[in-house]
């Protein structure tokens, strides 16, 4: 994305600095722009939205899982019923598809059951346990094995990435800057505040809100002795063919071993599958195991699901929170070591869910502590960029030259940025064959500036 | 719907959807046959299909790519009409077609017979079971035969090609030309492709590694290795899947095999010579004028 500020070694003033473009800090950057404050989002990499919100099961949990009384559970169930709402003023699409938990065996029924129960005192609506003949009546390419299913007719499926950078569009809008290829290499604390430094900038903030994902804990803890650390787990995805059969509902398989596969009836049209969790190799790498054992149990819970037709596979990365002494903290945290440091360490599912109820949520705490007045100016609303007519460069996703430039107009600097934006080779090539001339419409919109080509020498 | 065509003079005899070597080969021979009201259309800005980026030679005469481009478009009558820039987005069985371009937006054309000769796509590597991350620097053969040939952009070495089909083997031969490092990765235990294509690896010394495939990936940002199937790991900065191609089929999803309907080129069948490509577009601009 394009900076604001262009100045090198520059020292600038905010009242906040959110330091992580992830959907997190966009989300954050958005509900501070309901205040009237200053604002810089600090992102590492060269656009907002590309690490761990990018490999994401793109779900819109209902809270059935999450334990009574605590804050997931509350956040989960509440924004579930805000989700249409919300995607509506940024204009992303949504999908509340609904969901059934499916299980093959006795052991997983139990489970079922305690989930029902759970989801009933969270106060998810429409929950309701299924024999196996009124599962399949609901959703029949399941195998006819199915014992016992748990529907939840409010899950829904959104693109984490388009709900991320609409947040970020929306809190641009309001006045929010946005650094981005920004590291945060050291915070030291002024008096009114901290002045951090970045790969080429120094800023001052009043304060910080800290969403740095996978970084998160580091980032709390140049400064503030860590209360809480994290770890990581791996999973495998498959990203299907949109032309095959698929299933019209999110399905969680339930194993005696626990979670198993996630299918999930994507709002693009094509199908997600997810394995289970797994250790982590290398972040962000897929694993050969992986990758067959999802096909494998596939073919056992969705028969119908033509395997063959992968058109990509990834790896990704699940943080999990350890407290002082190394437990698990399963409930979501909002670090707050310093009245004017906030910090969202370790969130994962349901994160994408709770991203703008977590991100409003912190900017209010920090608007408090900063008397700031409301923002009458804001607007919630954003637009997004309209399908057009025209010459069509993506040619499996049918995407125009017009789409292309107004998401380069938008901030784009890359094919990949342009990709997550307007969905260019999301498709069944995959890029192979629009790459090249989105490459070269990149370099027509924007002469002089930093364009990552392919061009490349022996 | 008929009627609005003929008052909007968008009703064509005969459609061909590309125009690659098939696509023109059938116009071509449509028109001898007397057939005046002919629309090609090419999603891309110039005729001649995936030749124009192959600047090997053994079209024909002895020509390369372009070279055969030029002498089909000598005898390719003038009158013709053609639309570049311009994709179809949609086939309905009521005999229209849907484009889209920049000169006209959307657009239902309706026609007699249609002419597919969309030709092909190759396998991706996101299709394969290959594990690890996903850096930059992994191409399709044939995504970089045309950076290098028409682009003039030219591929980080090492390079490592999966696939000693006729594209992975003139790939092979190309990069090593052009001075890179090369080596080649075949699942089987002989070469894939022509025999003709196959001399350049002996020429250039290429490695081959046979009966193994590639199961998995390195590098953050940028491609730097490759694991073969037997656990042993290639230093490369760029990876060229060179697997196999799929016909361009699938704008006939949901309409069947009408009578209306003529398959020629990759989109019929994959070919391995220009011959029979010629051949097969000449027959579908036969048939379609034959149901006229």
């Amino acid at each position: 994305m394009l900076m604001k500020d262009s100045a090198v070694n520059e020292q600038i003033k905010y009242d906040v600095a959110i330091i992580g473009g992830g959907i997190l800090g966009c989300f954050a950057a958005r509900n501070l722009m309901r205040w009237n404050v200053s604002a810089v989002l600090i992102e590492a990499e060269d656009d907002v939205c590309k690490g761990i919100t990018r490999a994401n099961s793109a779900i819109v949990y209902t809270g059935y899982d999450n334990k009574p009384g605590s804050l997931k559970a509350a956040l989960t169930v509440q924004s579930n019923r805000d989700f249409a709402k919300l995607c509506e003023e940024l204009d992303v699409p949504f999908s509340r598809c609904g969901s059934l938990l499916v299980a093959f065996d006795s052991e997983a029924e139990t489970v079922l059951q305690k989930k029902y129960h759970n989801g009933i005192r969270n106060g998810v609506n429409g929950l309701k346990l299924l024999s196996g003949a009124e599962v399949l009546e609901l959703e029949p390419m399941l195998s006819a094995n199915v014992r016992v299913g748990l529907y939840a007719p409010d899950t829904g499926t959104v693109n984490p990435w388009q709900l991320g950078i609409a947040a970020c569009e929306n809190a641009m809008a309001n006045g929010c800057d946005v650094w981005c290829n920004e590291t945060v290499s050291n915070i030291v604390r002024s008096e009114n505040g901290y002045w951090i430094t970045t790969s080429n900038k120094k800023v001052h903030a009043k304060a910080i809100i800290n969403c740095a994902g996978l970084s998160a804990d580091q980032v709390q803890n140049l400064l503030y002795p860590a209360e809480v650390s994290l770890d990581f787990d791996g999973a495998d995805y498959l990203v299907m063919d949109k032309a095959i059969a698929k299933p019209k509902h999110v399905i969680f398989h339930e194993t005696a071993e626990g979670k198993g596969i996630t299918a999930v009836p994507c709002t693009e049209g094509n199908l997600l599958l997810e394995s289970t969790a797994r250790a982590l190799t290398v972040p962000f790498a897929s694993t050969l195991e992986g990758i067959r054992s999802v096909k494998d149990t596939v073919k056992a819970v969705l028969p119908q699901v033509d395997t063959t037709k992968v058109i990509r596979s990834f790896g990704a990365v699940r943080p999990n929170l350890r407290g002082r002494n190394g437990e698990n903290i399963s409930d979501f945290y909002i670090g707050n070591p310093a009245p004017d440091f906030y910090s969202l360490i370790g969130v994962k599912t349901p994160g994408l869910t709770c991203a703008d109820a977590l991100g409003r949520s912190v900017a209010e705490k920090v608007a408090v502590y900063l008397h700031a007045e409301e923002n009458t100016a804001f607007s919630p609303v954003r637009k997004g960029i309209a399908k057009t007519d025209g010459q069509i460069i993506c040619q499996c996703e049918q995407i125009t030259k017009g789409e292309i430039i107004e998401a380069i107009k938008r901030g784009a600097t890359t094919v990949d940025s342009i990709k997550r934006r307007v969905g260019t080779g999301m498709g069944r090539c995959q890029g192979s064959r629009c790459t090249y001339a989105i490459e070269r419409l990149l370099e027509e919109e924007i002469h002089g500036e930093n364009v990552r080509r392919a061009k490349e020498t022996i | 719907m008929e009627k609005t065509c003929v008052e909007q003079k968008k009703q064509y005899d005969i459609l061909i959807i590309g125009a690659g070597v098939a696509g023109l080969s059938a116009a071509k021979s449509a028109y001898e046959l007397g057939c005046r009201s002919i629309l090609v259309v090419e999603h891309t800005n110039y005729l001649g299909g995936i030749l124009h980026q192959c600047a090997h030679y053994g079209f024909g005469d002895g020509l390369n790519g372009p070279e055969y481009i030029q002498t089909l478009l000598d005898a390719f009558p003038n009158e013709l009409e053609y639309r570049l820039n311009t994709t179809v987005i949609g086939i309905h069985a009521d005999k229209t077609a849907v484009l889209s371009s920049a000169e006209y937006g959307v657009q239902t054309i309706c026609f007699s017979q249609l002419i597919l000769a969309a030709g092909c796509r190759e396998i991706q590597a996101g299709a394969l079971d290959i594990a690890g991350t996903r850096p930059m620097g992994v191409y399709t053969a044939g995504q970089m035969q045309e950076m290098i040939n028409v682009y003039g952009i030219l591929p980080q070495s090492p390079v490592v090609i999966l696939g000693s089909g006729d594209i992975g083997l003139i790939m092979a031969k190309q990069i090593a030309e052009i001075g890179g490092e090369v080596a080649l990765v075949e699942q089987n235990s002989v070469l894939g492709g022509l025999e003709r294509n196959q001399w350049g690896i002996e020429q250039y010394a290429i490695p081959v590694y046979f009966d193994t495939t590639i199961t998995e990936l390195h590098g953050e940002k940028h491609l730097s290795a490759v694991t073969l199937g037997n656990g042993a790991e290639l230093p490369c900065k760029t990876l060229l899947i060179a697997v196999g191609l799929i016909p361009n089929q699938e704008l006939l999803d949901g309409i069947g095999h009408p009578d209306w309907l003529h398959l020629c080129g990759n989109c019929n069948r994959i070919h391995a010579m220009i011959e029979s490509v010629v051949y097969e577009g000449k027959k579908a601009g036969i048939s379609a004028c034959e149901k006229l």
